[in-house]
C-alpha cells in the first residue's frame, strides 16, 4: 500500500481509454485542469439548477391571469421609467468617470484661451479644465454633453417614476419602505445634480452655491455648523468647490448606488404592483 | 463502467463524508433551535407561528391562493426593460449630440447676474424659499415672526418632502386606479399642479404677471384643478366601480 492516496477519479486513465481526437483530448485536458483549480463543474451545475428552477414553470403574470391586457398595455412605458432612470445613472457614471480624468476641482486662477483669442478673465482652473474638455479634447464636448444629458434625463425619469408610482397606488401597503427609500433617492438625485452643476465654477455655479450656503445658514440652531461642514465656510470659495467635488464623485456615488441596489432588490422580492 | 470506484474501503483518513453518529449528549438541530434564548428564540417562535398560519390559511375551504402576488420582476419586467435599453441609451446620445451643454461666464463674486436660477429640477425648492408672505406675524410675539423668512422657506422644503413620505401610511387598501380613490388621485393632481405653480413663483421676476396675482394663483390653481379632477373622477367612479367590484369579489370571495 503506497503512501500516495488512491485517485478516486483517475481522469488520465479515463482519457487513455476514450481514444479521443487531439481536439477533444486538448479540450478535456484543459477542462480538467481548470476544474481542478476553479471548480468549474460545480458552478456550472449551480447555474444549471438555477436555470431549471427559473424556467421550470413561468408563473402567469397578473395581467395574463385576470385578462387585464387591454387595460394595461398602454401604461407599460410608464412602468419602464424606473429602469430608465437606472440606465441614465449608469450612463452618467461611466461618462462621469471619464470626465474625471480631465477635470481639476480647483478654484485657483487658471489660464485658458477664449474662443475669440486672448484669455478669459477671472477663470479658475476648474473652469479652464471644462473649457479645455469642450474645445481641446477629442470628443470632449460629446463626453460632457452625454454626462449632462444623462443627469437631466435621470432626474426627469425619477420624477415621472414617482408620479407613476403615486397614481397607480404602487406605494401601498407592503411597499411603504420602498416609497421612503425612493424619496431619499430622489432627494439624493437632486443633490447629485446640484453638486454637479457647481463643478464648472461659472457664474451659475457660484451663485447657486451662494444660495446653498444661505439655505444652510438659515437652518435654526445647526445652521453655521452645517454650512461649515457641507460648504466649507460662510461664503462660496475654493473649499466649497472641493467639498462639492468630493460629495459628487465620492460620497454620493457610494450611497446612491447602494440605495438603488436595495430599492431594486425590494422590487424584485415584492414584484411590480399593478393596477387591478 | 470500468472506473475503479469501489475503493471505499481504502484508507480515507479524513473520515470521508459519513456524518459522525450523534451520541446522547449531542442536541439535534431542532433542539438547538428551540433551546435558544432572547431574540433568536423569538425569531424561531415567529417562524413557527407564521408557518402554522400559512398552513391554516391554506386549509380553509374558501381560501383562494394566487400564484402571483404582483407582476414578476424577473423575468417579465426585466426582459421588457432590457429590450428598451438600447432605445433609451440611444435617446440620451441623440440628445447630447444635438444639444451640447452651455457654459456661462466664469465665477465672479463681485458681479451678481440679472437672473439667478438653479437647474430646472430645483425650481420647486427655490420657489418654496419665496414663501415669506405666508410666514405669520404672531400677535403673541408683538407682531414679530417666529422665524426668519429664509428659515421658513427651508422648513417648507422639509414639510413638502415629509408630506410625500407619509402618504403610504395614510392611504391603505388595495385600490390602485385613480378612479377608485378620487380623493387621493386629486391630491396627486393638486400636488403636480402645485409643483408647476411654485416653479413659476420661483422665477416671478421673469414672468409678465403681477407678482401678487402670481402668488395667489400659486395656491389657488392647485386647489381648483384638484377639485375639478375630484369631480371628474367621482363621476367616472359610478360607472367604473360596478365592473371593478364584480371582478374584485370574483377573485376574493367574501368570507
Amino acid at each position: 500500500m503506497s503512501l500516495e492516496r488512491a485517485d478516486d477519479h483517475d481522469h488520465d486513465a479515463w482519457l487513455e481509454e476514450k481514444d479521443l481526437t487531439p481536439v477533444e483530448h486538448t479540450f478535456l485536458t484543459v477542462l480538467i485542469w481548470m476544474d481542478r483549480r476553479l471548480r468549474l463543474v460545480d458552478y456550472l451545475e449551480l447555474l444549471e439548477s438555477m436555470y431549471y428552477r427559473i424556467n421550470f414553470q413561468l408563473p402567469k403574470s397578473h395581467t395574463e391571469q385576470y385578462n387585464l391586457d387591454n387595460k394595461f398595455w398602454y401604461w407599460y412605458p410608464l412602468y419602464a421609467l424606473g429602469s430608465f432612470s437606472t440606465l441614465a445613472y449608469i450612463v452618467a457614471a461611466v461618462s462621469g468617470a471619464l470626465l474625471g480624468f480631465y477635470y481639476a476641482p480647483s478654484a485657483a486662477t487658471g489660464a485658458c484661451a477664449s474662443a475669440m483669442g486672448g484669455s478669459v478673465d477671472g477663470a479658475s482652473v476648474a473652469y479652464c479644465s471644462i473649457t479645455s474638455i469642450m474645445t481641446d479634447l477629442n470628443f470632449g464636448y460629446m463626453l460632457r454633453s452625454i454626462h449632462r444629458w444623462a443627469a437631466q434625463v435621470m432626474t426627469a425619469a425619477v420624477f415621472l417614476h414617482m408620479l407613476r408610482v403615486y397614481f397607480t397606488g404602487a406605494y401601498k401597503e407592503p411597499r411603504e419602505l420602498n416609497w421612503l427609500i425612493g424619496i431619499v433617492l430622489i432627494s439624493l438625485t437632486m443633490m447629485f445634480g446640484y453638486t454637479g452643476y457647481l463643478l464648472p465654477w461659472d457664474q451659475l455655479s457660484y451663485w447657486a452655491s451662494q444660495i446653498g450656503v444661505e439655505m444652510a445658514l438659515s437652518i435654526p440652531l445647526a445652521g453655521e455648523w452645517v454650512a461649515q461642514l457641507v460648504f466649507g465656510g460662510f461664503a462660496p470659495g475654493a473649499a466649497t468647490l472641493r467639498r462639492m467635488y468630493i460629495l459628487h464623485v465620492f460620497l454620493l456615488p457610494f450611497v446612491v448606488t447602494t440605495l438603488i441596489a436595495v430599492h431594486i432588490g425590494i422590487v424584485w422580492m415584492q414584484g411590480i404592483a399593478e393596477p387591478h | 463502467m470500468t472506473d475503479n470506484t469501489d475503493t471505499a474501503a481504502d484508507a480515507q483518513t479524513d473520515g470521508g463524508n459519513a456524518p459522525v453518529p450523534p451520541d446522547d449528549e449531542t442536541p439535534t438541530w431542532r433542539e438547538r433551535k428551540e433551546r435558544r434564548v432572547g431574540l433568536s428564540r423569538l425569531t424561531y417562535e415567529y417562524f413557527e407561528r407564521a408557518r402554522r398560519e400559512d398552513q391554516d390559511l391554506r386549509q380553509e375551504s374558501d381560501y383562494v391562493e394566487r400564484d402571483v402576488l404582483a407582476f414578476p420582476t424577473w423575468p417579465h419586467e426585466v426582459i421588457r426593460n432590457l429590450s428598451l435599453t438600447a432605445f433609451f441609451v440611444g435617446m440620451i446620445f441623440f440628445l447630447s449630440a444635438t444639444l451640447p451643454p452651455h457654459i456661462a461666464a466664469p465665477a465672479n463674486p463681485s458681479q451678481t447676474p440679472a437672473i439667478i436660477l438653479p437647474d430646472w429640477y430645483l425650481y420647486w425648492s427655490f420657489g418654496l424659499l419665496k414663501l415669506g408672505p405666508l410666514n405669520p406675524e404672531l400677535a403673541i410675539l408683538g407682531g414679530e415672526k417666529l422665524m426668519a423668512d429664509r428659515a421658513y422657506g427651508v422648513i417648507a422644503n422639509l414639510v413638502v418632502v415629509g408630506a410625500i413620505a407619509v402618504v403610504p401610511f395614510l392611504n391603505k387598501g388595495s385600490a390602485r386606479r385613480p378612479v377608485e380613490e378620487p380623493f387621493w388621485a386629486s391630491i396627486g393632481v393638486a400636488g403636480v399642479v402645485f409643483s408647476i405653480t411654485i416653479a413659476a413663483l420661483s422665477m416671478k421676476n421673469l414672468l409678465p404677471i403681477d407678482p401678487h396675482l402670481l402668488f395667489d394663483l400659486t395656491f389657488l390653481l392647485p386647489i381648483v384643478v384638484g377639485g375639478l379632477s375630484y369631480a371628474v373622477l367621482k363621476t367616472m367612479r359610478e360607472g367604473y366601480m360596478f365592473d371593478l367590484n364584480r371582478r374584485y369579489y370574483r377573485l376574493r370571495p367574501p368570507k
